[in-house]
């Protein structure tokens, strides 16, 4: 089976860096970066992409847009979505729960925080 | 209390009978009675003045703010490149020791019986070896700590959203003073008073500053594992 290939969502370019050292440390090399839904949305639509890593709180395009966006469309819905996010409110976690989201993440975070809903989220869709 | 239509809305007790419309009315030209009074007296005692030079201190203040987001935001990714720097520093010393580590432990293989050595060689083989075995734990270590110093950068994200808000509030605000300065200034001088661009602020909130007495908002991540696990997720 090839590396899976990451597309980490993301408006700050330090977090979308952070994420993305994290995951070649948990072992994954293989990711691409967006500053927003609406070029997330482009990229998923050009290229096969594996798992989606997105923040919510974004211009142009949110997280909870992306989301409806990748479930809604044939050819993604079935990508796993993890939310990384400052949004700490309930209705926030609810809503992506009910909206298709695999897992929450709140900001700040650590490894083996990412590393755990990671390799859940990969055994749940294996 | 007595909800409406819609559930979102929640009319106190005692405002829900029929006097209501005759009561919301007064209180309707009471408060538009208030803001007259208001607008008159900021007008005679000059205040528009004062208004203006609020109104006009909010873009600096809003700059300020842009300016502190993009100084954080330099630090973090100055910190980020020095991490990434040492990691390969780190990677490159921990290949080059392992490299070593196998050539110095054949040479240990070579002197052990003591006869090609003198016993310090064969002690400065045998710590040297010590050394390059315990390189590795130590360079695990040093990436660990890369990894928090990692980490601690995403203050600048964090901070970089509570800025974000501050200046939409600030933006509000400003629009706001600048409907009151219009309505301050006597209707001969209103001309020269520029009207502010309107601004939505965003929907979401960011981070909570301030979590502690809120139960609407979760602590930690294990909160919402537990939120999301009565969820059936």
């Amino acid at each position: 089976m090839s590396e899976p290939r990451f597309l980490i969502v993301d408006d700050f370019s330090t977090m979308r860096r952070i994420v993305r050292n994290l995951l070649k440390e948990i072992g994954f090399n293989n990711a691409e970066e967006a500053e927003d839904g609406a070029v997330a949305l482009n990229l998923l639509r050009a290229s096969k992409f594996d798992f989606v890593v997105s923040d919510i709180n974004m211009p142009n395009m949110d997280g909870f847009a992306l989301l409806n966006n990748v479930r809604a469309d044939d050819n993604l819905k079935g990508i796993p979505f993890l939310m990384v996010t400052a949004e700490a409110k309930k209705e926030d976690i609810v809503r992506a729960a009910q909206s298709g989201a695999n897992g929450y993440i709140v900001k700040p975070f650590t490894k083996a925080t990412l590393e755990e809903k990671v390799q859940k989220i990969m055994q749940k869709n294996a | 209390m007595t909800m409406g239509h819609n559930d979102a809305f929640a009319i106190p007790d005692g405002m829900a009978d029929a006097g209501a419309p005759a009561l919301q009315e007064d209180l309707y030209h009471r408060i538009g009675h208030l803001t007259r009074t208001l607008h008159d007296a900021m007008r005679e005692l000059g205040y528009q003045d004062s208004l203006a030079d609020a109104r006009d201190n909010l873009p600096d203040a809003r700059d300020r703010l842009a300016y502190i987001a993009r100084l954080t935001g330099d630090a973090a990714e100055k910190v980020l490149n020095a991490v990434d720097r040492a990691r390969t520093l780190q990677d490159e010393m921990s290949g080059r020791a392992q490299n070593l580590k196998k050539r110095w432990a054949a040479v240990a293989v070579y002197t052990a019986g003591g006869e090609r050595a003198t016993p310090a060689g064969a002690a400065l083989v045998e710590e040297t070896c010590a050394f390059l075995a315990g390189l590795d734990g130590q360079t695990d270590q040093t990436n660990a700590i890369l990894t928090d110093i990692m980490m601690a950068q995403d203050f600048h994200d964090l901070t970089g959203q509570v800025i974000r808000k501050v200046v939409a509030l600030a933006q509000t605000l400003e629009e706001q003073l600048v409907k009151l300065l219009i309505e301050a200034t006597p209707p001969e001088q209103r001309k020269k008073v520029a009207v502010a661009v309107a601004v939505t602020a965003p929907s979401l909130d960011g981070p909570v500053v301030n979590p502690e007495g809120r139960s609407d908002v979760v602590a930690d991540q294990a909160a919402v594992d537990d939120l999301l696990a009565s969820l059936g997720f």
